[in-house]
């Protein structure tokens, strides 16, 4: 199993385009490619099991109130997710066993703010290999 | 590649352009563009024209669905956009016509002082505007407001901070609505926008925000200038920022809870991402109230960090501010919805006029101007990038017939950040902006990079366009010397 991202150049924001073998693994390398606009954050302690839950009529929106949660974790509890366990991820739920780490801010290097994930251009796709996922964020 | 606009567009003059309501169905109004040849040829480049076609199909839009001379590709509405909708007709409001970052606006502070002052202690202005005023991913300021306290500020704006002790009240009469819109409603804030804002107000924040001294260089209209109390060599301080997380956060839960409002109330959109509800319906007047709470503590953001500057130039110069004559010029939202009166076909209906990356410019004597300015038209403030130009100008009659008192708000980026990072491979961004007479300091390990001066339009285009339309005029041109980014 496997999953990545990679950015893509949008005007004034930033895009970041995912591939997986598996839907979990999907929504793992989204988030991972979330951090990745922010910077190469690093983090300290035990992480602890934090569980999220998110309903919706698609795929794609539960993808993206999946990051916005963990954009606003970050910005409130300067946590990140150092690990996922996706228990369900269908087109009407999306459940997310976080392993939630504090970022050192000492070790880690800023590139610059998130302010949201957009719904611009988002989308969840299934392909022959797996999943793709497109969404843009908004710096 | 395929974003090219290729609908109609017919040139009204040489600084305006319509696309025809017959364009699409569901336009209910035509879209009206205002930009040269020139400009029009990047323009129609990306989909911002199509997203001036979309908006024209907003239930109850007054008159047309208009863009200025910055237009870009935005999310549902274009950036440069302005719609203004009639509540008593069925007029819609959409977040995605404020966009994410709500009131984000630009502020300029004068001074007394000119560059021979300024030269000597340039390296240490820059540092200590660095020191104090938090900018970057993460950094909160030492100023915090408690739940209580965030409430009042977002009921009170600028006022409840200037009677805190952050500002002149001077301050007020220059913020653009006095810096606090009515009918504000902090208990529409949810509790993670109140986290996200916490700890935020008085910081910077990065991408294209930013704190910068300039020195006047040119002056176009010498009396108007005279009345803001700028003159050619003086010194300047331009304030660049936004609501904050507080902000973002309100757009985003807005987003979220209008999901399935325009089903609700039978409203068909072009795109999803102009989701939007009735002013009038329990959903819009929601929004309105938290987005007016998210405005007001933009304004807070914008007067904690104007203290802040003070702060740091009293210490610099070892003289006070008011020695400094460290007096606010004016400040301009350029992401908002505000209920304005405009006159309609010889009546004056109260819309709800949505300007997203689009500046108000009111004209001479318009009754919302402080006194000071009612002989001028009201300040409009355009920055442009830290290599080149910013531009101050001012509201002119036109503009309220023809764009609901509005102008543009800045260059426009050229390059995405991507490509400005690519473009930055081998160079040193803050050495050629030394070479340009310009200091620089970032947080972000990309923030240079990213906005480099090549990385936008000139400026001067843009102001160009709106000064020739008539919509504004110019009044003086500021360079850049000091520039703290986050």
């Amino acid at each position: 199993m496997s999953g990545s991202f990679e950015l893509f150049d949008h005007t004034a924001d930033v895009g970041i385009r995912v591939s997986a073998d598996t839907s979990a693994e999907l929504v793992r390398a989204a988030g991972e490619g979330l951090y990745a606009v922010i910077g190469e954050l690093e983090t300290t302690g035990d992480p602890q099991a934090v569980r999220l839950e998110f309903s919706a009529d698609e795929r794609a929106i539960l993808l993206r109130d999946y990051l916005a949660e963990l954009l606003v974790l970050f910005e409130c509890e300067q946590r990140i997710a150092a690990d996922v366990e996706v228990t369900v991820f269908d087109e009407k739920c999306l459940g997310v066993i976080g392993q939630m780490a504090v970022v050192d801010k000492a070790r880690s290097v800023f590139f610059g703010e998130v302010k949201a994930i957009t719904y611009h251009e988002l989308a969840v796709r299934r392909t022959e290999n797996g999943y793709e996922a497109t969404f843009i964020v908004d710096v | 590649m395929g974003n090219e606009y290729t609908g109609p567009l017919e040139r009204i003059n040489d600084f305006s352009w319509r696309i025809p309501r017959s364009y699409k169905p569901g336009m209910r109004v035509d879209g009206i563009i205002y930009a040269d040849d020139v400009l029009m040829n990047t323009i129609k480049q990306d989909k911002s024209l199509e997203q001036v076609a979309n908006v024209a199909c907003l239930p109850g839009i007054v008159k047309y669905s208009l863009a200025m001379p910055d237009i870009h590709w935005g999310y549902g509405f274009c950036i440069g956009g302005v719609a203004a909708t009639d509540p008593e007709q069925g007029g819609v409001i959409s977040p995605g016509g404020v966009g994410y970052d709500i009131n984000c606006g630009v502020r300029l502070i004068r001074t007394n002082l000119t560059l021979k002052d300024i030269d000597p202690h340039r390296s240490r202005l820059v540092d200590r505007m660095f020191e104090i005023v938090p900018c970057g991913v993460g950094r909160t300021g030492k100023i915090k407001f408690k739940g209580g306290e965030l409430k009042r500020l977002m009921e009170q704006g600028s006022p409840y901070v200037v009677k805190r002790g952050f500002g002149w009240d001077s301050d007020i009469e220059a913020t653009e609505a006095g810096g606090a819109l009515p009918d504000a409603r902090p208990d529409y804030v949810s509790k993670r926008a109140y986290e996200r804002g916490a700890g935020q107000c008085g910081t910077l924040g990065s991408g294209n925000h930013f704190m910068e001294v300039q020195v006047v260089d040119q002056v176009d209209d010498p009396k108007a200038a005279e009345a803001m109390g700028l003159a050619k060599g003086n010194i300047a301080v331009m304030i660049h920022s936004g609501s904050r997380g507080l902000g973002y956060q309100v757009c985003d839960d807005a987003l979220k809870d209008l999901r399935d409002t325009p089903r609700k109330y039978g409203i068909e959109l072009p795109d999803k991402q102009l989701v939007c509800a009735p002013v009038r319906s329990p959903e819009g007047e929601r929004y309105f109230g938290a987005m007016r709470a998210a405005a007001n503590f933009a304004w807070c953001n914008r007067q904690i960090m104007t203290h802040l500057a003070r702060q740091v130039f009293e210490e610099v110069f070892a003289r006070s501010a008011e020695q400094l004559g460290m007096a606010l010029i004016y400040d301009v939202a350029h992401n908002i919805a505000k209920t304005e009166t405009h006159q309609i076909d010889g009546k004056a209906l109260e819309l709800c006029v949505h300007r997203k990356g689009a500046t108000r410019a009111f004209p001479p004597g318009h009754p919302e101007l402080p006194p000071r300015y009612r002989a001028i038209g009201q300040p409009v403030l355009v920055p442009g990038d830290m290599g080149r130009f910013s531009y101050v100008l001012v509201g002119q009659p036109p503009a309220m017939e023809l764009t609901f008192g509005s102008c543009c708000h800045g260059a426009g980026r050229l390059m995405s950040r991507g490509a400005a990072i690519r473009a930055s491979k081998g160079r040193s961004i803050r050495k050629e902006l030394l070479e340009r007479g310009v200091i620089a300091r970032a947080r972000g390990r990309t923030g240079l990079d990213e906005e480099q001066p090549e990385a936008y339009k000139d400026v001067l285009e843009v102001v160009n366009a709106v000064h020739n339309s008539g919509i504004s005029k110019r009044v003086a041109r500021l360079k850049p010397i000091v520039v703290i980014k986050g």
